[in-house]
């Protein structure tokens, strides 16, 4: 392997471009998908503001939308994306498919790891008399803290590989130097690197996820 | 205080058929009582305590607090009515995120109780009430079960409640942590004349602080009364199990039908009960002493139920019939309750 042929400035700002395109996205997924996954947890069967025909039209819309699979999403979101953006190529273009193709994905995270709180604490809150808002904010989403921390753990790693296969539509980042160069150029060493440097992410986002979640967990 | 009156409850169970969990239960509980309920599990105890806070929303009848339907109120006035009822529970059901201090000032901050310095005072003094006062800083999970129950009774006193409810309060604690909650209780009934309300399934927690108990199977309340009356004349056979296993040894003792012990009786079996002062009465003695007739002790427990001493005695009498009945007489004139055993 000759190393010798890698430009490692591209590297880096296709580094830097997948962390932007995958922090981005996150923060819009986590502002999409936590206030969906609360309201799926809520209005369920037997739950605080149960609305079964509210949930099981979002649950429909979050199924659809996760039933897609994702390169097909990148497709079918490029008029979507020029309406929103201006353009579908690029960092920018990449961040509206990641974010609606991740939102659902972490709004069903979410739900689940609200249910895992014990519904004795939520009941022992409503025999105080405490408003039901009062509940969700103050008592629910803090006890669910470690559990949502590694929810949105698994949604940025997600992220970061969808990230890398909208270099397929001509989104940045290191999944599109992999392709321009890695695939289409036969430059294997590129290849190499790029998979090598996603290997080195994905485990750090993990390592400082589950320090996170230890740091918060209070059981 | 708390009147139920005809209280149903069915539900739906998963595989759609209705299960009637209570049925027709009318209840009077007065301001300042322990009120026990005792039950098999199964038996409703559960469904029954979580109506008188409207966990549980009954299907019909009346539940009156202090006069009023709680069953008719609007929301704002069913969260104005829990906060004046604490409520702790089986597994503590504590905050984990929180730790002991802000468990016990959640319910004063989420209901927008007091200032900050205010709350802090109160805290203070709950904290010092249920002698936790060093581990305000602590997370539940660092607590001992008997710990996050004395924290759970500190969150439940926070709104000054008038009223408390103990779903299984003590079930998940040993013997011995058991009583010391139970005392605890007591001490909070009295000090602050608070009304409790009870659920258990052992007859011990109900002995140790009860007023009175209502005894509840199949959704039904089958015997209500003092517990004194209750834990040692019971009519009903669920009572009377319940109060058999909650002393294996001497129900096994008590039955005449024993092998080993039908193989050696002679004379008639009595069975002695009474209660209070006479206790610690020289009584038996004194009768015994002018009568013609053999005593024989098989069985006895002398002990007490809350603070009233009681005593119950298994005897054999050997002697004539006329002298048996002259000690009966006699029995009668000391108000010692008998009853012949067969």
């Amino acid at each position: 392997m000759d190393l010798s042929v890698i430009d490692w400035g591209d590297i880096w700002q296709a580094t830097w471009e997948t962390l932007v395109m995958t922090g981005v996205s996150l923060l819009f997924t986590v502002l999409l998908g936590l206030p969906l996954g609360i309201l799926l947890f809520v209005t369920a069967r037997r739950q605080l503001l149960e609305q079964r025909a509210l949930y099981a039209a979002l649950s429909f819309v979050v199924n659809v939308l996760r039933s897609v699979p994702f390169l097909i999403l990148l497709i079918v979101m490029i008029p979507v994306t020029v309406i929103l953006i201006g353009t579908s190529l690029g960092v920018e273009g990449a961040i509206p498919p990641l974010v609606v193709g991740t939102a659902p994905f972490f709004a069903r995270l979410v739900e689940n790891v609200l249910r895992e709180v014990d519904r004795g604490v939520i009941e022992a809150c409503q025999a105080m008399g405490i408003r039901t808002s009062r509940i969700i904010f103050g008592a629910l989403l803090p006890e669910a803290l470690p559990g949502l921390i590694a929810a949105v753990t698994v949604t940025a790693i997600t992220l970061m590989s969808y990230a890398a296969m909208s270099g397929v539509i001509g989104g940045g980042g290191l999944g599109d130097l992999a392709i321009r160069f890695g695939y289409q150029r036969f430059q294997t060493e590129v290849m190499v690197i790029t998979v090598v440097l996603l290997v080195v992410l994905v485990q750090f986002i993990q390592y400082a996820g589950d320090r996170l979640v230890l740091y918060f967990t209070r059981k | 205080m708390i009147r139920i009156e005809n209280l149903h409850k069915t539900y739906r169970a998963a595989d759609g058929r209705e299960v009637q969990a209570l049925a027709d239960i009318d209840l009077e509980i007065a301001g300042g009582e322990v009120f026990g309920i005792i039950g098999r599990s199964g038996a409703g105890k559960s469904t029954l305590i979580r109506t008188l806070n409207l966990l549980e929303r009954p299907s019909s009848g009346r539940v009156l607090i202090d006069g009023e339907d709680i069953t008719r109120l609007d929301r704002e006035a069913l969260y104005a009515l829990r906060r004046r009822i604490g409520m702790i529970f089986q597994h503590f059901n504590l905050l984990n995120a929180k730790t002991v201090a802000q468990n016990i000032d959640w319910p004063l901050k989420a209901t927008g109780h007091g200032n900050a310095a205010e709350r802090a005072a109160r805290v203070a003094e709950l904290l010092a009430l249920v002698g936790l006062s060093e581990h305000g800083h602590k997370y539940p999970s660092q607590l001992s079960g008997g710990q996050k129950q004395r924290v759970g009774i500190a969150r439940a006193l926070a709104n000054r409640p008038r009223l408390l409810l103990c779903d299984e309060a003590t079930s998940a604690l040993d013997p011995e942590t058991t009583q010391s909650i139970l005392r605890l209780l007591l001490d909070i009934n009295r000090q602050l004349g608070l009304t409790i309300v009870l659920i258990t399934h052992e007859m011990q927690v109900i002995r140790t602080i009860c007023d009175r108990v209502a005894v509840i199977d199949g959704g039904r309340i089958v015997e209500s009364g003092k517990v004194a009356d209750v834990f040692l004349h019971p009519r009903h056979a669920v009572t009377r199990s319940m109060v058999a296993q909650s002393d294996a040894l001497a129900a096994a003792s008590l039955d005449p039908a024993h092998a080993y012990m039908s193989d050696k009786l002679r004379g008639t079996l009595v069975r002695l009960t009474y209660l209070g002062d006479v206790t610690y009465q020289p009584i038996l003695s004194r009768i015994m002493a002018g009568a013609r007739v053999q005593v024989t002790i098989l069985q006895g427990e002398v002990s007490s139920i809350k603070d009233v001493p009681f005593g119950q005695l298994l005897l054999e009498l050997e002697g004539s019939e006329e002298d048996i009945r002259a000690v009966f007489a006699e029995l009668d004139r000391h108000r010692i309750h008998h009853e012949v055993v067969q």
